[in-house]
């Protein structure tokens, strides 16, 4: 298992700028279904951090977090980023 | 019956591996198998000895091969093969009477073996590298649910032909632009998702499908007619560049939702069904609630916040199985403020206090705490509030070592509590947390406010290494019943009784 703290300062939405910490920090203290809640995190309507997101949210709705989980799913979203972003290079050529 | 040596030598390999006990007498007794993250980077290659093998679970390991042996799981029905290292979906598959495979999150560019895989009914590939599913599918499948989320394909025509039996479709977060023709050979479709692709035409074909449930949100739309859809009763269409957006008549005369948020609409549509229960026009441009919203009797939830509403229709005020409304971020006059007092929804986001904060509760708060007691003791009819009493209790608790007490506190003021007592558990043989004392003031209430102070204190639980949490409840508190088996407590068959010394 990676450091708690390791896992809590990694960056969830470039966006707005916000680590796992702060996103958790800010689905606890709201009472908003999750599409409101996101934008609270993300303060845009993008939704390229919706994937980890909507787990922190439910993990924090059942009081339980999974952070391997969350390390995870970051990581795979950069994976993701990575393999459009060479997709679409492969189409430009 | 006595092993051979290589059934031994597997069967040891399983036992210490932790997925089988010593009253797993034999290989052949192993009908379900859990070799779930083990760091596993490859399996022994007599692996196929297993052979009354129905269901196993190789998810989260480091595989990218199969033995060949495993040709003999005849029986083999369940395949997780999620969170590996897999390029190609193995061709040693064809010979199993696989059912249901997720193979998601691997490195997956090739399929072929699946022309040979003519039961499988459930199929997970998403998140994998998948550029297209082209000749990949036997023309007699039997695929009920196919899930290809969060690949990279551009182009489905020559794929939904062979999905005539499909219910499920996930084809969300791909790089398609449009929805062809060839979509009328989901004959048996359910429930659609095209969500987060580039989508910007949709075929008419489109229209004639008996589906039921559709996600297009966060494409590229910018017009579109919908019409038909008889059998529809859920469409999301949010964050699309709508410039224009028209509802025929005929269109999806059953539908329950509709959302349709940050597309850039300026006027509110009125879809002509009338069962709907839920409507969201959210971040959009939209200046007048229609009268004729009134024919909506069934509604349950209107979300309309982030727009530039001022006045609302008093006919808004007579859907009186409204319980939900997010109107927050308008500029809303005093009249259409009173019509939302009339309506009275459970929940309602400008009614909603922002600024609550869960926090530990300090010494200066004890009072405040004790006095909010009085609330949870009007509805327990076992107690009877004595201020002093109270304020004592709850100083001893805040006093006590292993206790924990939050607040919820809204400018200052107590407006919510909870308490959690460790108790040593003999029958989990290890410390338990005694929640108690969950209470919110009746103004602060339809606010969340004791789902956030039981999510914390849950998490307080969990970092003290508690093994369990328990409560009890006043039989006749519904709300806080209701409260609890929603948020996973389960009901014991204990009943609870008190003796005066």
């Amino acid at each position: 298992m990676q450091e708690k703290e390791k896992i809590l300062e990694m960056e969830v939405c470039e966006c707005g700028q916000k680590n796992v910490a702060q996103a958790i920090d800010i689905f606890q203290n709201t009472a908003l279904p999750f599409k409101k809640a996101k934008k609270l995190v993300t303060e845009c309507n993008k939704s390229c951090c919706r994937g980890v997101l909507i787990k922190l949210y439910d993990m924090n709705q059942y009081g339980r977090f999974d952070y391997d989980e969350i390390a995870y799913l970051i990581k795979q979203r950069h994976e993701r980023l990575k393999r459009l972003s060479e997709g679409s290079s492969d189409e430009d050529e | 019956m006595k092993m051979n040596k290589d059934e031994q030598l597997l069967y040891d390999w399983l036992l210490w591996h932790n997925c089988i006990d010593e009253n797993t007498k034999s290989c052949l007794d192993i009908t379900r198998l859990d070799l779930s993250g083990r760091k596993l980077e490859e399996l022994p290659e007599n692996f196929g000895l297993l052979k009354n093998l129905l269901v196993l679970n190789l998810s989260n390991n480091r595989l990218s091969t199969l033995p060949e042996s495993m040709r003999n799981l005849v029986k083999l029905s369940n395949l997780d093969i999620r969170r590996n290292r897999f390029e190609i979906l193995p061709p040693v598959l064809q010979y199993m009477p696989l059912r249901s495979i997720n193979a998601c999150s691997n490195k997956l560019s090739d399929l072929s073996v699946l022309k040979q895989c003519l039961h499988i009914k459930v199929l997970d590939l998403s998140d994998n590298m998948l550029k297209s599913l082209d000749n990949c599918l036997a023309e007699e499948n039997e695929l009920r649910t196919l899930n290809i989320a969060s690949n990279l394909c551009h182009d489905m025509s020559n794929v939904f032909e062979f999905l005539g039996n499909v219910e499920r479709l996930n084809l969300s977060e791909n790089l398609m632009k449009e929805i062809p023709s060839s979509i009328k050979g989901l004959l048996s479709i359910e429930e659609l998702n095209v969500s987060y692709n580039h989508i910007e035409k949709i075929d008419d074909a489109f229209f004639d499908l008996d589906v039921q449930i559709i996600d297009l949100s966060s494409n590229l739309l910018r017009s579109l007619h919908l019409s038909s859809l008889v059998e529809l009763e859920k469409l999301t269409l949010d964050d699309n560049p709508f410039r224009k957006l028209e509802l025929d008549f005929s269109f999806a005369p059953y539908l329950r939702e509709f959302s349709c948020d940050s597309c850039g609409l300026s006027e509110f549509l009125l879809p002509q069904s009338e069962a709907l229960e839920l409507l969201c026009y959210s971040s959009n441009e939209i200046e007048i609630i229609p009268q004729e919203i009134e024919r909506y009797t069934k509604l349950q939830e209107l979300d309309i916040d982030k727009n530039k509403i001022s006045e609302l229709p008093d006919s808004l005020a007579n859907l009186s199985y409204l319980e939900i409304l997010y109107i927050g971020e308008n500029r809303l006059s005093e009249k259409a403020k009173k019509v939302i007092t009339i309506l009275d929804p459970d929940i309602c986001d400008i009614n909603m206090k922002t600024g609550i904060s869960i926090d530990k509760a300090q010494e200066n708060d004890l009072p405040q705490m004790a006095e909010l007691l009085s609330v949870l003791f009007a509805i327990e009819s076992d107690f009877t509030f004595d201020y002093d009493k109270q304020l004592s209790g709850i100083t001893r608790l805040y006093e006590h070592e292993s206790s924990d007490l939050l607040v919820a506190k809204y400018e200052e003021n107590v407006i919510g509590m909870i308490t959690m007592q460790r108790l040593i558990s003999s029958a989990e043989g290890d410390y338990v947390g005694q929640i108690e004392d969950l209470v919110v003031h009746e103004e602060y209430r339809k606010m969340s406010v004791g789902s956030r102070l039981m999510n914390k204190m849950r998490n307080l639980a969990l970092e003290h290494g508690y093994k369990r949490i328990q409560l009890a409840a006043d039989v006749d508190n519904t709300n806080a019943l209701q409260f609890y088996s929603r948020r996973g407590f389960k009901k014991t068959h204990l009943n609870i009784y008190h003796y005066n010394v």
